[in-house]
C-alpha cells in the first residue's frame, strides 16, 4: 500500500535520516486500530472485572438503596443474628483497602482474616472465596485498586451476643470452614469443572440458597435447597434440580437465559437481590461461562424442599 | 328497656349487618377486579416467555417475535384501566404504592409499551443481535415497574405452605 507523500519502491524509509512523519503517523494509526484485536489477552484489571462480575458484582459492597458509591460499603445486611454493614473495598487509603498488601488481600479473601488479624463474620462469604485460584484473587485485587477510591468509614456490626463475639469465630471456622483452592474433578468434563468453579468459588450461590443452622453454618444436606430467611430477610428459592420444588423443569438454555435477563421460563422476571446480582454480575458473563454454571447446577442432587415465606 | 331504646338497638343491629354484607360484597367485587388485572399481566408474561423461548432455544419462529411484541404493546394500554380500582388487600401482589404514585405507575406502563413498540419495529429487521438487545430493554421496562409496585414472587400470597 502506498502512502501519500511517501516514496514507494525506490527508497525505503530506513534510508531517511529520521522517520518520515507520515510513516510515524501511519504506524501509530495501525497500532491504534490493531490494539483492540490485541485485546485477546486481557489485562489483570479486565480479568479482575470479570471475576467481580462472576461473584455477582460484589453487590453487597454497594449500598444501592441509599445511592451509596460503588463498592464503598455501608449496605445493611440483615441476618437472623443481627445486622452487618458491608465494608468499603474501594482503594481509599483511610477507610478503604488502599493500604492493603497483596498478602493482606489474599488472606482476607481466602482465610477470612483481616490485616489486623481479626476474623471476619461469615456474612462475608470467604468460605466460598477460599476456593478461588490465587491468580483470580490477584486479578480481582487489581480491578478493585482501579475503581474510584471513596472515603466512607465502615459501620460497626450490630450483631446480638454471643454472635458479636469475634473470638467465637475461631470455633465457628473450625466447625464450618474448609480453606483451600477448588480442585478440578478428573472424572468430569472441562465444562462441568468450569461451572463448579464459577458457582462454588465465585458465584457463591450456596450462601444465599441454603438454609443455615442455629450457629449460622450452612446445612450441608440442604445445599441449594432454598432458604426462607436469606440475606436481608429475602426468600431464596430452591435451585436444586427437583422438579416439584426446585428448578428441575428448567433446561440449560432456561438457566442461561435467566442469568442473562432475569426472566424465568414462565415469562416472569425476578426481583429483589437476585435481580441485583444479575444486573451487576451474571448478565455480563460470556455465554459459555453461564452454560457451564447451568450444566453444573443441573448435576446437583435434587432436594425436595418447598420454601415458603415466613410470617414476618 | 324502653320502646325507644329497643328500636335504637334494633336499628344498630340492622346497620351492622348491612355494613358487614356490604363489606363482603365489596371484597367479592374487588376479587373480580384483581383476577382480571392478573390476567392482563399474565398475558404479558406469556408473550415475554414466548419471545424468550424463541431466542434461548433458537426456535424457527423469528417472525412471531413481531406478533408477541405487538401483543405486549397493545396490552400495555389496558394496564392503567385494569389497575384503576384500588385494592392491595387480599389475594394480590399489588403494592399500595401503585395508587399512591399513580402517575409514576402509569408512566412505567407507558414506557413498557414504548419498548414493546420498538421491539415490533426491530423485529422486522431480522437482525438477531439488535432484536436480542431490544428484548433485554423490554425486559428491563417490565422490571422497572415490578420492582416498586409488585411484591416479589417469593413473598407472594401464592407462596403458602
Amino acid at each position: 500500500m502506498s502512502l501519500p507523500g511517501s516514496c514507494c519502491g525506490t527508497r525505503s524509509a530506513m534510508e531517511h535520516a529520521s522517520p518520515h512523519p507520515i510513516m510515524v503517523f501511519s504506524v501509530l494509526l495501525v497500532w491504534l486500530v490493531a490494539l483492540p484485536a490485541w485485546g485477546d489477552e486481557p489485562s489483570a484489571i479486565q480479568r479482575g472485572k470479570a471475576v467481580l462480575q462472576a461473584a455477582g458484582g460484589c453487590s453487597c459492597h454497594t449500598d444501592d438503596k441509599r445511592s451509596g458509591a460503588f463498592l464503598a460499603g455501608g449496605r445493611p445486611i440483615k441476618t437472623p443474628f443481627g445486622t452487618v454493614y458491608s465494608t468499603n473495598i474501594t482503594p481509599a487509603p483511610k477507610t478503604g483497602i488502599g493500604t492493603w498488601s497483596d498478602t493482606d488481600f489474599l488472606k482476607a479473601m481466602t482465610q477470612g482474616v483481616g490485616p489486623d488479624g481479626v476474623h471476619y463474620f461469615p456474612v462475608f462469604p470467604y468460605t466460598s472465596f477460599t476456593r478461588m485460584t490465587e491468580r483470580d484473587v490477584q486479578d480481582l485485587q487489581a480491578y478493585l485498586f482501579s475503581v474510584p477510591p471513596v472515603e466512607h468509614a465502615n459501620k460497626p456490626t450490630e450483631l446480638r451476643f454471643p454472635f458479636s463475639w469475634r473470638a467465637g469465630l475461631v470455633v465457628w471456622k473450625w466447625l464450618n470452614f474448609q480453606p483451600g483452592t477448588l480442585q478440578p474433578r478428573p472424572d468430569q468434563s472441562a465444562e462441568w469443572n468450569r461451572g463448579a468453579y464459577l458457582a462454588t468459588a465465585l458465584g457463591h450461590c450456596v450462601q444465599c440458597h441454603t438454609p443455615r443452622n442455629l450457629l449460622g453454618g450452612l446445612r450441608a444436606k440442604m445445599a441449594y435447597a432454598g432458604s426462607a430467611d436469606g440475606p436481608e430477610g429475602e426468600l431464596a428459592p430452591n435451585i436444586t434440580p427437583d422438579e416439584a420444588t426446585g428448578i428441575g423443569t428448567w433446561s440449560v438454555a432456561d438457566i442461561v437465559w435467566f442469568l442473562q435477563t432475569g426472566f424465568k421460563p414462565n415469562g416472569d422476571d425476578t426481583q429483589g437481590l437476585m435481580s441485583v446480582v444479575i444486573e451487576n454480575g451474571f448478565k455480563h458473563l460470556p455465554e459459555e461461562d453461564l452454560r457451564a454454571i447451568a450444566v453444573y447446577l443441573r448435576t446437583l442432587p435434587p432436594i425436595r424442599n418447598k420454601v415458603v415465606k415466613k410470617d414476618k | 328497656m324502653t320502646r325507644v331504646q329497643r328500636t335504637m338497638w334494633g336499628c344498630l343491629v340492622v346497620l351492622v349487618c348491612l355494613g358487614f354484607s356490604l363489606a363482603v360484597a365489596q371484597a367479592q367485587e374487588d376479587e373480580a377486579f384483581i383476577q382480571y388485572r392478573q390476567k392482563v399481566m399474565a398475558s404479558n408474561g406469556a408473550s415475554m416467555g414466548a419471545i424468550g423461548d424463541i431466542l434461548k432455544n433458537k426456535l424457527p419462529y423469528q417472525g412471531h417475535i413481531l406478533i408477541h411484541a405487538q401483543d405486549i404493546q397493545r396490552m400495555s394500554t389496558a394496564i392503567p384501566d385494569a389497575f384503576k380500582k384500588e385494592s392491595a388487600a387480599g389475594e394480590t401482589d399489588a403494592k399500595p404504592e401503585i395508587w399512591k404514585e399513580w402517575d409514576k405507575f402509569t408512566a412505567a406502563a407507558e414506557a413498557m409499551g414504548k419498548e414493546a413498540a420498538e421491539l415490533a419495529q426491530v423485529a422486522q429487521s431480522g437482525n438477531m443481535e439488535a432484536i436480542g438487545a431490544q428484548v433485554k430493554k423490554l425486559g428491563e421496562a417490565c422490571s422497572n415497574c415490578h420492582k416498586p409496585y409488585r411484591k416479589p414472587k417469593e413473598e407472594s400470597y401464592k407462596n403458602k405452605p
